[in-house]
C-alpha cells in the first residue's frame, strides 16, 4: 500500500478485526506531547478491534479496560497515531509525536483530492465553523468576505434570495459569470439555494485557477465551488447534535434627510401643488363616476391652501415602520451520526422560518439529509449515498425594484406622505374605482397587502451516488451519478376586490398557478491510475461526463374570481369567460425543454519527492447549444509547483512552508446567455412562430434569424501564486496573481434596422480580468493549552482590474469602451448649480462649463458598478471557552446611481411623493450657492439618466459578522450527558461605514426602491450528546 | 486475474464509449422552420395578421400601430401640458429635447424599417405559394394589404426623416425592397427614390385590393386614402383633391351622435380605416406610459388608469380655449373629471385647480383607455380637400366652404362661413381646424411639418403650462426638430449613415 493516506484513513485502516484472549484489567497512563512534554487532553484511546474507547482528561490521563495482548490505539488531531500492545504492566504512558504529514490539509483538485503540499492549484477551503449558525437562509451569502477573489453581492433582503457570486471579476458580458456549484458530486443550480440547510455543510472548496477548473471544462470557466456535507465516521458511537438560534432583523438606516409633514406641507403650499396647496386627490378615493356621460358642468374645485395651524396639526406617520418590520427567524437542526465496521451514516433534520423585513416576505423550510457510506470488508469497494430532500415555502412579493406605485411595497415606504396615515384607507376603500393617482401610493399598497398573495413552494432533492472499485493497489474505477430535482410551484393572485383589479378592469382579478420542474442528471465515470516508485508519484485519470437536463413547466392564469368562494390554490371561485365580452379569458401555458452536454477528458498529476509537481488536463466538450455550428471544443491546462521549503537548503529557515505555483489553461463557457441550461436553445436556427395576432386571429411571426457561427466563450487563465508559512506557521498566507482573458464573448452586435432587426448575438470581443488575491493570517497569541488566551487576525482580499480588450465597436455605451472596464458609465459631467440663475451646469466634452450640453458631451468616466477591491478582515479571540469572532467586509471602487435620492430632491415630485429636506436648499435668487437647482431651472430634466448627477460611491466597510459566545468545558459537562455545549450571540451587518445614503450600500443595482438586506442579531445554542 | 481483466475492459467501455448523442443532439419541440411556415394562402393570411400585430415576445415586432405618432404629436407639439398626475413622463420631449438617443428617434426608424422587412418577407414567401384559382381573389387581397402596410411604413419613414419631402433630390431614406443579409449597411437614397418605392407599393395595392368589407381591414379605399395623404404631403394637390373628393362621397362626415359614438367604438361612421383593438389582443396593454414607444392602449399615452383620474398629460390650455363647449369635439376630448379654473393664468395654484384631462380614449369593451386607432377618417379627406383647393387652385372660398361644412356637422348647427384673404391665412385656418379635429390622433407633428411654414403656424403652447416647466413654449415649424434624427443605434451599426445625419443633430 503505497498511497499516502490521511490520518483519518489510517485510523480506519487500524480497525481490522483481531481475536484476542486474556483477562481484562484497568490500564491507566498519561499522554504528553513529545514536542513540549505538556499533557494532551482529548486524545482518543481505543482498544483495537473493539468499539471500546475513552479520551484523556484535562491532565492527559486516561483509564481503560484491556487484556494483555490487546492493542491500544492512541489518536489525536495532528499527532502521529500510535499503537501500544498491552503487556504485563497496567500503566502505559505515551509521548505523542507531531504528525507532519497530517498537518497537511486535504484539498480538492479537480475530481480528486490531494494534500495541500502536493497541490499545484489555487484553491481555498472554507470550513463549517465559519458557515454554521449564521442566519442567512442561503449559505452563499455567508461566504462573502471569506475567500480572496470571491465577490458575493446580495442585492435583495428577500430571505433565501439569490446572491451574485463572481470569482476574480466578471468573466463575461452576457454569459454566465457565476461559478459551478457541486454538492457532494452533484452539479446544482447556482441561483437557488434557499431550500438547502447551511448547517449540513462540512466544507466548501473554492477552486480558482485554470489548473483546478479546466477539468470542469464546460461549466467551470468562472471557478468551481465544491461543497461537501457532513458524514459519519467508521467505528463511531452515535453522536447527536442540536443547533438552534433565534434572530431578529431590521432595516438598515438611511441618510436621506426626509421631510416631516410640516416641512412637506409647507413646501407643497409654496409650490402650489399637493395637499399643502389644497389638492384633494390625496384625501382619499373619489366616488365612482360614469365617464361615458357626455357633457358636464366644469366647476373648479374649491382648493384652499392649508393654513399654518392646519399644517402644524398634520400627523407624522412613519411609513418605513409600516412596510418594514422587525423580522424574527428561528432555525433548528438536529443531526445524528454513527458508524460501524463497514458503514457510516449521517442524518440531519432541519427546520427554519425566516421572516423578511419587508411585509409579505418569508421563507419556511424543512430539510432532511441522509448520508451513507459503506465498503467491502476487503476495502476494495467503497460507495456512498448523499441524499438531501428539502421543502420550502417562500413568500415573495414581486415588482420589487420597479416603479409601480401600486405594486412595489418598498415604494410605499419611500414615497408615501408622512401626513397620510393608514386610517385614511378605511374611508377610501369603498368608492374605490375612480381617480386613483400616484399620491395614493400607500393606499394601493395597503390594499395589496390584503388583496394579493404570491408564494413559491419548492421541493428540491439533491442526490448523488458514488462508487469506487480498486482493481489493484494502483488502478481503480469510479463513478459519480447525481441528480438535482427542483419542483417549484408558484401561486400568485390578485383578488377581485383589490384596487388593481378594479382600476385596470376586470381581468386584473386573477390567479396564476404554475409548476416548474427541472431535473438534471450528471454522471462522471473514470478510470484512475496511481503509482509511486521511488520518489516519483504519478496519478492518471481518464473520464467521461454526461449531463442531461429536462425542464417541464406548465400553469394557468385564471381571470375572474368569485369573492365568495375564492381561495388561492383552489378553483371553486373561478369565473368562466362570458359570451358577451372577453374579460375573463383564461390563459394556459406550458414549456418543454431539454438540454445536454457530453465530455471526455484526461488528467495527469506528477510529484517528485514532494518538491516538484506537474499537472495537466485536456478535455473535449460538446454542448447541445452548438449542434448546428461548433459543437465540440477542446480545453486544456498545465500547472506546476516547487515546494521550496522542502529543499535541503531551506533547513533551519523561518519558513516552514514556501511553495511557488504556476498554471495556465482554458475553459469554456457554453451558458452564453447566462440564463441556465435551457436558455439560448435555438440560436443557430432561422425561425418563425405562431401566436395571437391582429384581432385575435392566429398569426405567423418571423421570430429570429439564426447565427450559424455560434460557439463557446473561452476563458484562458494564467495564475502565479505563492503559499507560505513562517515561524511555525504563526504567520501564513498566500498571494496569487492572475490574468483571465475571455474571448469569443457572446454579445450583441448592432444591426442596421434595415435588416428588420437591430441586434444579433454573436461571438465577438475580448474581456480581461487581472488582479491579485491575497490571504494572510497571523496568530498574535497562541494557546499552549486549551483555554489559554489566543488571538489571531486575518485578512483576505482581491484587487481586480477589468478591461475590455475588444468590442464590436470601440465605444458601446452600456457595455463600455475598448481599454475601459465593463459597464463603464458614459455620462455628461454635472458640476453644480449656476449661482446666477439656478440652472444646472455641466462640462462639455472640451471641459467648458455649459448649461446646454448635448449627447456629444457624454464622456467615459472610468467608473462602474463593479468593485476594484473587496475582501474581509477577521479578528478572533479565545479565552477559557469564551470566543469572539469578527469579520469586517470591505468593498472599494463601486459607483452607483442613487435614483431614490434623485426622486427625493426632484421638485417635480412635489405634491406627488415624499421629499428630502435637502430640497429646501434649492436656489431661489441670484448669488445663492447651493447644490439644489432652481425649481424652474429649464434644464433640470433635460439630461436625467445621461448625466452623472446622483452617481455616488458605493464603497463601504461593514461589520459583516460578529459572534460572541462560550463553549462549556468538559469538566462542567461531565455527568450532564452532554459532550458539547455552546451558546453564542451573533450580529450580521451591525455596523456599516459608507458615504452611500440609501438603505443598503451592498445592492448592486442602479434602479431604486430595492429590497435592502437587513441587519440581523441572533442568539443560539449548540448541544452535543 | 481473468476476472479482473474482464472488469477492466468493461470499465473502459463504460468510460470511453458511453453513447453521448442524446445529450448533444437535441431538437427542441415547438419550433417552426421557414420551409414549413408559408405553404398555403391561409398561412399567408396568418402572416398578414402577424404583420398587423405587435408581439412582445419577439424583438422588433411592432405591428401596425399609430400610438407612437399619437404620443409624439401630443408630447412634442402643443396638445398637452404636464398634468397633476405626473410621475415625470415625457418631460424631456415636452422641453423640445430631441436627439439621436430619444425614443422618438429610434421608434419611428426601427419600427417602420421592421414593418418594411416583415412585409417583404411575406411578399417573397407568397411568390412560391401555389394558389388555387378559387383562392386567387383572397390571395390578391392579402398581397394588397401587405403592399399597403409597407407603403404606410415607408411613407412615415420618409416623412419623419427627410427634411424636405417635396425636394426629390434631397436625402431620403434607405430604400430596401428585398430581404437583406444581417450585415447589410445601406446609405440613404434620395427622396425621389423613396417616393418611387412608396408609389410602386400603392400602385400594386390598388391593382390587388378589393372593395371595403370592414373598416378594420385594408381595402381599395384605404390605400386611396393613404395615397391622398401622400399626395398632399408631397404637394401634388390636384390629384389629392380628386382622390379626397371621391372618398368623401363614399364616407360622408358623421353627425354629432355618430361622431361621439365613433370615439366610443360604437360606430364606424366617418371611418375609412381603423386598427381594431380588442380585449386580450396583442395591443391590450398599458404600453410605455407617456413615451413615444407607447405600443398599447392609446389612452395610456396620457394617463395611468382611466380618464377620471389625474393624468400625467393634460390638455394644453390653449387648445382647450379653442374648444367651444357647443362643439361635440369638446365632449369628445375633455374628460368630465376635469376641473376648469377661469383664473388659471393668475392663480398660483392652477396646477391643482385647472386640470383638463384628455378623454379621447375613454376605453372600450370594459377596458379603460383601450380604443380602436382611427387611421383614416373622412374628416381628413375633407381637410385634405380644403388644403388642396388652396394648394392646387388657390380656391380660398372653396376651402372656407369645406371648413364650414365640417364645423356645421360638429356643432350640429349652421356656423358662420369663414373668410380667408390669403393662402397663408387659409392654411393657418386649416391647421387650426386640424388641431381641434385631430386632437390626440397623431397628426399634429406632420401637419406642422407639412403646412406650418405656409400657414404661419408653429408649436404654440399656453404660457401658463410651458412656463411651469422649462419655458419651452413655441417652436417654429421650420425648426430642425421637425425632422427626426437618425437614431444612435443605427449609426452604431451602420457608421457610414452617421455622415448623413439630419442637420441640427
Amino acid at each position: 500500500m503505497k498511497l499516502k493516506l490521511t490520518w483519518l484513513l489510517t485510523l480506519f485502516m487500524a480497525f481490522v478485526m483481531q481475536l484476542s484472549f486474556g483477562q481484562e484489567k484497568d490500564i491507566t497512563g498519561t499522554v504528553t506531547a513529545a514536542s513540549d512534554g505538556l499533557p494532551l487532553p482529548g486524545v482518543n484511546v481505543i482498544v483495537k478491534g473493539t468499539a471500546r474507547g475513552t479520551q484523556t482528561d484535562f491532565d492527559g490521563k486516561y483509564s481503560i479496560k484491556a487484556k494483555a495482548g490487546d492493542i491500544l490505539v492512541f489518536s489525536f488531531v495532528s499527532m502521529k497515531t500510535t499503537e501500544k500492545t498491552v503487556g504485563a504492566a497496567s500503566v502505559i504512558d505515551l509521548s505523542m509525536a507531531d504528525d507532519v504529514a497530517s498537518l497537511d490539509e486535504v484539498v480538492i483538485t479537480g475530481y480528486s483530492t490531494t494534500t495541500k503540499t502536493k497541490s499545484s492549484v489555487s484553491s481555498v477551503r472554507v470550513s463549517s465553523e465559519t458557515i454554521e449558525n449564521r442566519p442567512n437562509a442561503s449559505f452563499v451569502q455567508t461566504l462573502s468576505g471569506q475567500v480572496p477573489g470571491l465577490n458575493i453581492t446580495t442585492s435583495t433582503g428577500q430571505p433565501g434570495g439569490n446572491s451574485l457570486v463572481q470569482l476574480r471579476g466578471v468573466g463575461s458580458i452576457n454569459g454566465n459569470t457565476e461559478p459551478l456549484f457541486i454538492i457532494d458530486g452533484a452539479p446544482v443550480d447556482e441561483d437557488n439555494f434557499r431550500s438547502l440547510n447551511p448547517q449540513e455543510i462540512a466544507s466548501i472548496d473554492v477552486l480558482k485557477d485554470a489548473g483546478a477548473t479546466a477539468i470542469y471544462g464546460n461549466r467551470g470557466a468562472n471557478g468551481v465551488i465544491v461543497i461537501k456535507t457532513r458524514q459519519g465516521s467508521y467505528n463511531q458511537g452515535l453522536k447527536v447534535n442540536y443547533n438552534g438560534f433565534v434572530s431578529y432583523s431590521a432595516i438598515q438606516g438611511n441618510d436621506y434627510n426626509l421631510m416631516n409633514s410640516q416641512q412637506l406641507l409647507t413646501y407643497e403650499r409654496d409650490k402650489g401643488r399637493g395637499a399643502g396647496a389644497g389638492a384633494t386627490a390625496n384625501k382619499g378615493f373619489r366616488p365612482v363616476r360614469d365617464f361615458l356621460t357626455p357633457g358636464f358642468p366644469a366647476i373648479p374645485e374649491n382648493q384652499v391652501p392649508m393654513t399654518d395651524a392646519e399644517i402644524a396639526a398634520a400627523p407624522n406617520f412613519d411609513w418605513f415602520d409600516y412596510f418594514f418590520r422587525t423580522a424574527v427567524t428561528q432555525n433548528h437542526t438536529v443531526s445524528l451520526s454513527s458508524g460501524g465496521e463497514n458503514s457510516t451514516q449521517f442524518t440531519s433534520i432541519g427546520f427554519s422560518d425566516t421572516q423578511g423585513i419587508l411585509v409579505q416576505s418569508n421563507l419556511t423550510r424543512f430539510n432532511v439529509r441522509s448520508n451513507v457510506t459503506g465498503k467491502s470488508s476487503n476495502d476494495k469497494f467503497n460507495y456512498g449515498l448523499n441524499l438531501s430532500m428539502n421543502y420550502s415555502k417562500s413568500d415573495e412579493p414581486n415588482n420589487i425594484g420597479s416603479g409601480a406605485v401600486n405594486r412595489n411595497y418598498v415604494l410605499g415606504s419611500l414615497l408615501s406622505f408622512p401626513y397620510n396615515t393608514p386610517d385614511q384607507f378605511g374611508i377610501a376603500k369603498p368608492g374605490v374605482i375612480a381617480a386613483p393617482s400616484v399620491v395614493d401610493t400607500p393606499f394601493f399598497l395597503i390594499d395589496r397587502l390584503q388583496e394579493f398573495t404570491r408564494f413559491e413552494e419548492e421541493v428540491k432533492i439533491v442526490a448523488s451516488v458514488n462508487a469506487n472499485y480498486k482493481f489493484t493497489d494502483y488502478l481503480s474505477a469510479n463513478v459519480v451519478a447525481s441528480m438535482d430535482y427542483q419542483n417549484e410551484v408558484l401561486t400568485f393572485g390578485q383578488f377581485p376586490n383589490s384596487i388593481n383589479a378594479q382600476i385596470f378592469g376586470g381581468n386584473n382579478e386573477r390567479i396564476t398557478q404554475d409548476t416548474d420542474r427541472v431535473f438534471t442528471y450528471n454522471q462522471v465515470t473514470s478510470l484512475n491510475y496511481n503509482d509511486t516508485f521511488g520518489k516519483h508519484t504519478i496519478n492518471l485519470g481518464a473520464y467521461t461526463e454526461y449531463f442531461k437536463a429536462h425542464r417541464r413547466f406548465f400553469g394557468f392564469l385564471s381571470r375572474g374570481l368569485n369573492v365568495l368562494t375564492f381561495a388561492p390554490g383552489d378553483g371553486a371561485g373561478f369565473i368562466d369567460d362570458g359570451p358577451n365580452d372577453d374579460i375573463f379569458v383564461d390563459d394556459v401555458f406550458a414549456t418543454k425543454r431539454d438540454a445536454g452536454l457530453f465530455s471526455y477528458f484526461g488528467s495527469l498529476d506528477y510529484d517528485y519527492d514532494s518538491k516538484y509537481g506537474f499537472a495537466a488536463t485536456v478535455r473535449r466538450d460538446a454542448s447541445y447549444r452548438f449542434a448546428d455550428s461548433n459543437r465540440w471544443a477542446t480545453f486544456w491546462s498545465v500547472a506546476g509547483r516547487w515546494n521550496i521549503s522542502n529543499e535541503a537548503f531551506m533547513d533551519g529557515s523561518v519558513f516552514n512552508n514556501l511553495k511557488l505555483r504556476a498554471s495556465y489553461g482554458t475553459a469554456g463557457n457554453q451558458d452564453i446567455t447566462g440564463a441556465g441550461p435551457f436558455s439560448a436553445f435555438a440560436e443557430t436556427l432561422d425561425l418563425f412562430t405562431t401566436d395571437t395576432g391582429y384581432i385575435s386571429n392566429q398569426a405567423i411571426f418571423l421570430e429570429q434569424v439564426g447565427n450559424r457561427d455560434l460557439k463557446w466563450e473561452t476563458i484562458a487563465q494564467l495564475n502565479i501564486g505563492v503559499d507560505f508559512g513562517v515561524w511555525n506557521n504563526r504567520l501564513r498566507g498566500s498571494v496569487d496573481y492572475y490574468k483571465r482573458n475571455t474571448t469569443d464573448l457572446f454579445q450583441s452586435i448592432n444591426l442596421s434596422a434595415t435588416t428588420g432587426f437591430t441586434q444579433q448575438f454573436a461571438n465577438i470581443g475580448e474581456l480581461e480580468n487581472r488582479g491579485v488575491d491575497f490571504q494572510l493570517d497571523y496568530d498574535i497569541f497562541r494557546a499552549n493549552q486549551p483555554g489559554d488566551f489566543s488571538m489571531s487576525v486575518g485578512v483576505v482580499g482581491n484587487y481586480n482590474v477589468n478591461e475590455l480588450i475588444d468590442l464590436p465597436v470601440d465605444e458601446l455605451p452600456g457595455t463600455g469602451r475598448v481599454g475601459g472596464p465593463l459597464g463603464e458609465y458614459f455620462l455628461i459631467r454635472y458640476v453644480g448649480v449656476n449661482p446666477a440663475n439656478g440652472n444646472l451646469l455641466y462640462l462639455d466634452a472640451n471641459d467648458n462649463v455649459t448649461e446646454t450640453p448635448t449627447t456629444d458631451d457624454q464622456v467615459w468616466t472610468g467608473k462602474n458598478i463593479l468593485p476594484d477591491w473587496n475582501g474581509g478582515v477577521t479578528f478572533n479571540l479565545d479565552y477559557k471557552g469564551f470566543f469572539l469572532t469578527t469579520q469586517w467586509n470591505y468593498v472599494l471602487g463601486v459607483d452607483r446611481f442613487d435614483s431614490d435620492y434623485a426622486g427625493f430632491v426632484d421638485v417635480d415630485n412635489t405634491g406627488s411623493f415624499q421629499l428630502s429636506a435637502d430640497i429646501l436648499r434649492e436656489w431661489t435668487q441670484p448669488g445663492d450657492i447651493t447644490d439644489i437647482p432652481s425649481p424652474t431651472a429649464f434644464n433640470r430634466n433635460s439630461f436625467t439618466a445621461i448625466d452623472d448627477n446622483f452617481l455616488y460611491s458605493g464603497d463601504y466597510l461593514r461589520l459583516r459578522f460578529a459572534s460572541f459566545g462560550y463553549n462549556f468545558n468538559q469538566d462542567i459537562l461531565e455527568g450532564t450527558g452532554f459532550t458539547k455545549a455552546r451558546v453564542f450571540f451573533n450580529a450580521e451587518n451591525a455596523i456599516t461605514f459608507t458615504k452611500w445614503r440609501g438603505f443598503d450600500v451592498e445592492t448592486r443595482d442602479n434602479g431604486g426602491a430595492e429590497y435592502p438586506t437587513p441587519a440581523t442579531f441572533s442568539v443560539g445554542l449548540e448541544l452535543g450528546f | 486475474m481473468m476476472k479482473k481483466i474482464k472488469y477492466l475492459i468493461m470499465s473502459l467501455v463504460a468510460v470511453l464509449l458511453v453513447n453521448c448523442n442524446d445529450a448533444i443532439d437535441i431538437r427542441q419541440v415547438g419550433l417552426l422552420d421557414p420551409v414549413n411556415a408559408f405553404r398555403t394562402v391561409d398561412d399567408l393570411e396568418a402572416g398578414l395578421f402577424g404583420l398587423y400585430s405587435r408581439n412582445g415576445g419577439i424583438p422588433n415586432t411592432f405591428g401596425f400601430d399609430i400610438t407612437p405618432e399619437i404620443a409624439l404629436s401630443s408630447n412634442f407639439c402643443d396638445e398637452i401640458s404636464i398634468g397633476a398626475g405626473t410621475g415625470g413622463q415625457g418631460f424631456a420631449l415636452y422641453d423640445f429635447v430631441l436627439n439621436p438617443t430619444s425614443a422618438a428617434s429610434s421608434n419611428f426608424w426601427i419600427r417602420n424599417l421592421s414593418q418594411n422587412n416583415r412585409a417583404t418577407v411575406l411578399l417573397e414567401a407568397a411568390q412560391v405559394i401555389e394558389v388555387d384559382p378559387a383562392d386567387q381573389a383572397r390571395f390578391n387581397q392579402l398581397l394588397g394589404e401587405i403592399h399597403t402596410i409597407r407603403a404606410y411604413a415607408n411613407f412615415e419613414l420618409l416623412n419623419m426623416y427627410s427634411v424636405d419631402v417635396r425636394n426629390d433630390a434631397s436625402l431620403g431614406i434607405p430604400v430596401v425592397d428585398f430581404v437583406p443579409p444581417l450585415t447589410f449597411q445601406p446609405l440613404r437614397n434620395t427622396v425621389g427614390e423613396g417616393w418611387d418605392y412608396i408609389n410602386s407599393d400603392i400602385a400594386a395595392a390598388e391593382g390587388l385590393l378589393g372593395p371595403a368589407t370592414s373598416t378594420d381591414r385594408i381595402s381599395i379605399d384605404v390605400v386611396r386614402a393613404l395615397k391622398a395623404r401622400t399626395l398632399a404631403t408631397r404637394g401634388q394637390y390636384g390629384e389629392a383633391l380628386t382622390l379626397a373628393n371621391n372618398l368623401l362621397a363614399s364616407y360622408p362626415i358623421a353627425d354629432r351622435t355618430a361622431h361621439r359614438d365613433m370615439f366610443l367604438d360604437n360606430s364606424d361612421e366617418g371611418i375609412i380605416f381603423k386598427l381594431q383593438r380588442v380585449r386580450n389582443g396583442p395591443f391590450d396593454r398599458q404600453g410605455a406610459t407617456g413615451s413615444v414607444n407607447a405600443g398599447g392602449w392609446p389612452g395610456a399615452v396620457y394617463t395611468f388608469a382611466d380618464i377620471l383620474s389625474d393624468s400625467y398629460f393634460e390638455m394644453d390650455r390653449k387648445v382647450f380655449n379653442m374648444l367651444d363647449p357647443n362643439d361635440v369635439r369638446f365632449d369628445i376630448n375633455v374628460s368630465p373629471a376635469s376641473t376648469i379654473d377661469p383664473n388659471y393664468m393668475t392663480n398660483p395654484n392652477s396646477f391643482a385647480t385647472d386640470k383638463i384631462i384628455p378623454a379621447k380614449y375613454p376605453g372600450s369593451e370594459n377596458q379603460p383607455l383601450m380604443n380602436d386607432l382611427k387611421v383614416f377618417r373622412s374628416a381628413e379627406m375633407l381637410l385634405i380637400a380644403a388644403e388642396a383647393r388652396v394648394g392646387a387652385n388657390n380656391d380660398l372660398a372653396g376651402a372656407a366652404q369645406l371648413i364650414k361644412q365640417l364645423r356645421d356637422a360638429r356643432f350640429g348647427s349652421s356656423q358662420p362661413l369663414p373668410v380667408y384673404n390669403s393662402a397663408q391665412e387659409a392654411y393657418g385656418a386649416i391647421l387650426d381646424e386640424r388641431r381641434v379635429e385631430f386632437l390626440f390622433e397623431g397628426h399634429r407633428y406632420r401637419d406642422l411639418k407639412r403646412l406650418g411654414v405656409a400657414g404661419n403656424r408653429g408649436i404654440d403652447r399656453d404660457l401658463t403650462d410651458c412656463n411651469r416647466q422649462s419655458g419651452a413654449c413655441t417652436l417654429a415649424a421650420n425648426d430642425f426638430r421637425f425632422t427626426l434624427p437618425i437614431p444612435l443605434s443605427e449609426i452604431n451599426a451602420n457608421p457610414a449613415i452617421g455622415e448623413q445625419q439630419n442637420p441640427g443633430y
